[in-house]
């Protein structure tokens, strides 16, 4: 009998129904899009500033004072030229590097500074968050000569492809770590050994085209024919650089297997208290502390975790990359989390009015059931039930359109679809059956007070 | 029997005006936000330093304190996040060279807000180690650190400094050694000199370009470059950020607008009664109508008004609680939106009117 009057007054009353199942599935539809957008922003967003470069730089342990040393040694001998070095190393700005501060530099400084071993490099992609890391590139400096003209080559990987151990394959290097460079010509290739990129400034100032050959000579006087492959524009002190597959800088340095520095671009989660304190000693924490600090991608247990697996290195934050991240993430996701927390209880509010616009309508329906001897709660429940139950489908609908809004919002914007989580679903439920119920009381409260006799009447 | 009627159809009446306020809500708190986060979002991009750096053009010889200040003045005040000077000199400690940084502290916090210092930032006579300088030196915050070196003349100097903490930034600073300006200048003799001046400016790239050519053509001793990585990389995450904001805004409101419309539909519909009794009555169609609509846009503006009123609230919460700081309301968007209910509302009210003012009256007061 219950079943059977639900059914009758959701056929009948069709129209009416029809649009409490709109308005719920609008208000569903909006929910969802802004859910599954909400807890896939921080993934896009942490993707998006990757573009601002690797977040970790990996270097040999005691390289970095050594290094700055020696690197010094030579220019306090040059006094003038060494502040405006230093002015062009510290801001990471090109145009203008004078050459005469690397002049200095010979052989025997970069033999005496300890190196990382290439063949271990893939172990980046085996610590606890290897996913998360994105990118990684190696890097080896060294200097060859145009005529007498001293140039930095430096070696690294373009676009490399290697298998795990573990059978999974990897493809990273200096183009996917740096998508921000503007590329004239073609990219460098690892398997082309003598083919090179140029810096922007370097090739203006020995007027290099992409195609072109250049003849160096190495250090130790023996000459090589290199082909431009392409000009990057870099905005950092690259521009001043040759850029050579690692094989040819290992060859001319002498350093077969070896690199100076390895720069990584992970995707980490902001960091908090624990990470601030794990970062100044791992060793101050609790047995606790420890396992959730490890267990997070905190920036600080990535370059932890990286220690760990390649011994002898010290691994850096960038911090003008990982504290700008985190903040840039944090700010966006509040927003999002508030644009959203918001719009829900706007659809919440209007979906209860609209609800409470429907029963008020159905005075005298309920007074004729009341003086028929239905009880209020009999009333009650069918009432909800009806609404329920347009409502429910109304939600389904809109749980549909909403993955759809969040699918086009994520590839317009991002250019991926947003993954909406299954956890959206019971959130979408619980609110549809909360915002049916709240929206149904006050309504049903007023009607039930209404005398029969009163409503049958007429006004 | 009186107040009853009176009770429901007033609650009938605020229930239309609480949907197209909830409507108004939404556009003038949407609309102001949109209109006011990528401006705030920019402001957040900040903390990646510098975008705008001044060097002396031609790539070698200082600048003059007094150029750098002409450069600055040229930049917008409003826009200005910092401007911080840096002055290089090599010196030695304990016959070991480093590079030393003479700058201003109060401007670097503003552009280089990433630093991370242990200890605190220097006062006069004080000296702060890059932390690659502070395990080489072995020294602490507390301890005396003498410095030596040449100046242009070729003159010996010496300074002996108190270090007042340790910087880190993963980057060259944690190879050099800062102290204020003034104390520099003091230390080699020679005032009245800068290598490379950071500004950060919440600008685009476009603006950024413009201010460096204008810069460049007023001082021909400077050269302003605008730092591509920041600038680039900020357009690409700003663009996107924008747009999703703009998306987002879109849809929630398009939503919003239909489901104030099935609203209104709802409760017009249920006065088909009413307007079959005025038919009934003598009443012709177009005047029906008009009453109703003319009820539709009262409901409207009020509503709007009340939206707004909220809708001026509910941004500021927003703004407040992600960035830290109320934005400037735009007065022009209050009238915009309370046409917008009005019109959304009208427009909700004319297809059931339409609809009602067709049927036969007779067919309506006999109950269906």
């Amino acid at each position: 009998m219950f079943f059977k009057m639900v059914f009758r007054a959701l056929t009948r009353r069709k129209g009416k129904h029809l649009m409490t199942a709109f308005t719920v599935g609008l208000g569903v539809s909006l929910a969802t899009a802004m859910l599954g957008v909400m807890f896939d922003v921080g993934d896009k967003v942490n993707r998006e500033l990757k573009t601002y470069g690797a977040n970790l730089s990996v270097i040999p342990r005691g390289s970095s004072v050594a290094g700055e040393k020696y690197e010094f040694a030579d220019e306090a001998d040059a006094e003038g030229a060494a502040g405006e070095e230093g002015a062009i190393d510290r801001s990471g700005h090109a145009g203008h590097a004078g050459h005469s501060g690397h002049s200095g530099h010979s052989v025997q400084d970069f033999l005496s500074r300890a190196r990382i071993p290439e063949d271990e490099l893939h172990k980046i992609k085996m610590i606890f968050w290897a996913y998360n890391i994105v990118d990684f590139a190696p890097f080896l400096s060294t200097t060859v000569f145009v005529g007498d003209n001293p140039v930095n080559l430096t070696g690294t990987w373009f676009d490399k492809r290697m298998v795990l151990p573990t059978g999974d394959e990897v493809e990273t290097g200096v183009l996917p770590l740096k998508s921000w460079w503007e590329i004239r010509g073609e990219a460098g290739d690892d398997s082309l050994p003598l083919g090179v990129m140029a810096g922007e400034t370097l090739a203006r100032e020995l007027s290099l085209e992409p195609g072109s050959s250049l003849e160096v000579s190495t250090p130790a006087g023996e000459k090589i024919n290199l082909t431009v492959r392409g000009i990057f524009r870099s905005g950092g002190e690259e521009d001043n650089e040759l850029l050579s597959p690692m094989k040819l800088a290992q060859d001319i340095s002498g350093l077969g297997g070896l690199v100076d520095r390895v720069e990584v671009s992970a995707l980490t989660t902001p960091e908090n208290d624990l990470a601030r304190r794990a970062a100044k000693n791992p060793g101050s924490l609790s047995r606790m502390e420890w396992d959730t600090w490890y267990c997070t991608a905190y920036i600080s247990s990535i370059a932890y975790q990286i220690e760990e697996i390649l011994p002898g290195v010290r691994v850096k934050a960038v911090m003008r990359v990982a504290e700008s991240e985190g903040t840039i993430l944090r700010k966006t996701q509040l927003m999002m989390l508030l644009l959203t927390l918001l719009t829900l209880l706007c659809s919440a509010l209007a979906i209860s009015n609209l609800v409470t616009a429907n029963i008020m309508e159905r005075s005298v329906e309920i007074g004729l059931m009341k003086a028929l001897g239905a009880t209020n709660l009999s009333v009650s429940l069918l009432i909800l039930s009806e609404m329920l139950a347009a409502a429910f489908l109304g939600g389904a609908g809109g749980y549909l359109v909403g993955l759809g809004l969040a699918r086009f919002i994520g590839l317009t914007v991002f250019g991926t679809a947003v993954e909406v989580k299954t956890v959206v679903i019971p959130l979408a439920a619980l609110m549809v059956i909360f915002v049916t119920f709240l929206g149904s009381l006050p309504a049903l409260r007023a009607l039930l007070k209404l005398k029969p006799t009163e409503v049958l009447h007429g006004r | 029997m009186l107040f009853s009627s009176l009770l429901r159809r007033r609650s009938r009446l605020l229930v239309a005006l609480f949907g197209i306020a909830i409507g108004a809500t939404v556009l003038l708190g949407l609309v102001t936000l949109c209109y006011d986060i990528p401006r705030q979002l920019r402001d957040e991009f900040r903390s990646y330093g510098a975008n705008l750096v001044f060097v002396k053009s031609g790539g070698t010889g200082r600048m003059t304190m007094g150029e750098l200040e002409r450069a600055r003045a040229m930049l917008p005040p409003e826009e200005l996040v910092g401007f911080a000077p840096f002055r290089y000199e090599s010196v030695r400690n304990n016959m070991l060279p480093y590079t030393a940084a003479g700058t201003d502290f109060e401007a670097v916090k503003k552009t280089s807000p990433y630093w991370r210092v242990e200890g605190r930032m220097p006062e006069r006579g004080e000296i702060l180690l890059g932390a690659d300088a502070a395990e080489a030196t072995g020294l602490v915050p507390g301890s005396a650190m003498a410095l030596d070196g040449r100046n242009e003349k070729q003159e010996r100097y010496e300074k002996e400094f108190v270090v007042s903490g340790t910087v880190a930034t993963g980057g060259a600073e944690d190879g050099f050694l800062f102290v204020n300006l003034p104390d520099m200048e003091e230390m080699t003799g020679e005032p009245d000199r800068a290598d490379l001046a950071e500004a950060s400016l919440s600008a685009d790239a476009e603006k950024l370009n413009f201010l460096s050519r204008a810069v460049k053509n007023a001082l021909p001793g400077v050269d302003p470059k605008p730092v591509a990585r920041v600038t680039r990389s900020e357009e690409t995450v700003m663009t996107k950020l924008t747009s999703l904001v703009y998306l987002v805004t879109l849809v929630v409101l398009l939503l919003t607008m239909i489901c104030v419309a099935t609203t209104m539909m709802t409760v017009v519909l249920e006065r088909r009664r009413e307007i079959g009794l005025k038919k009934a009555l003598g009443a012709d169609n177009k005047r029906v109508a008009k009453e109703f609509l003319a009820e539709g846009l009262v409901l409207g503006i009020f509503g709007g008004l009340l939206g707004s009123f909220l809708g001026l609230l509910f941004s500021r919460m927003v703004s407040v609680s992600v960035f830290g700081r109320a934005l400037a309301p735009e007065p022009a968007l209050i009238p915009l939106t309370v046409a917008v209910s009005a019109l959304v509302t009208v427009i909700a009210c004319l297809v059931p009117v339409r609809r009602a003012v067709d049927v036969e009256p007779a067919l309506v007061l006999r109950g269906e």
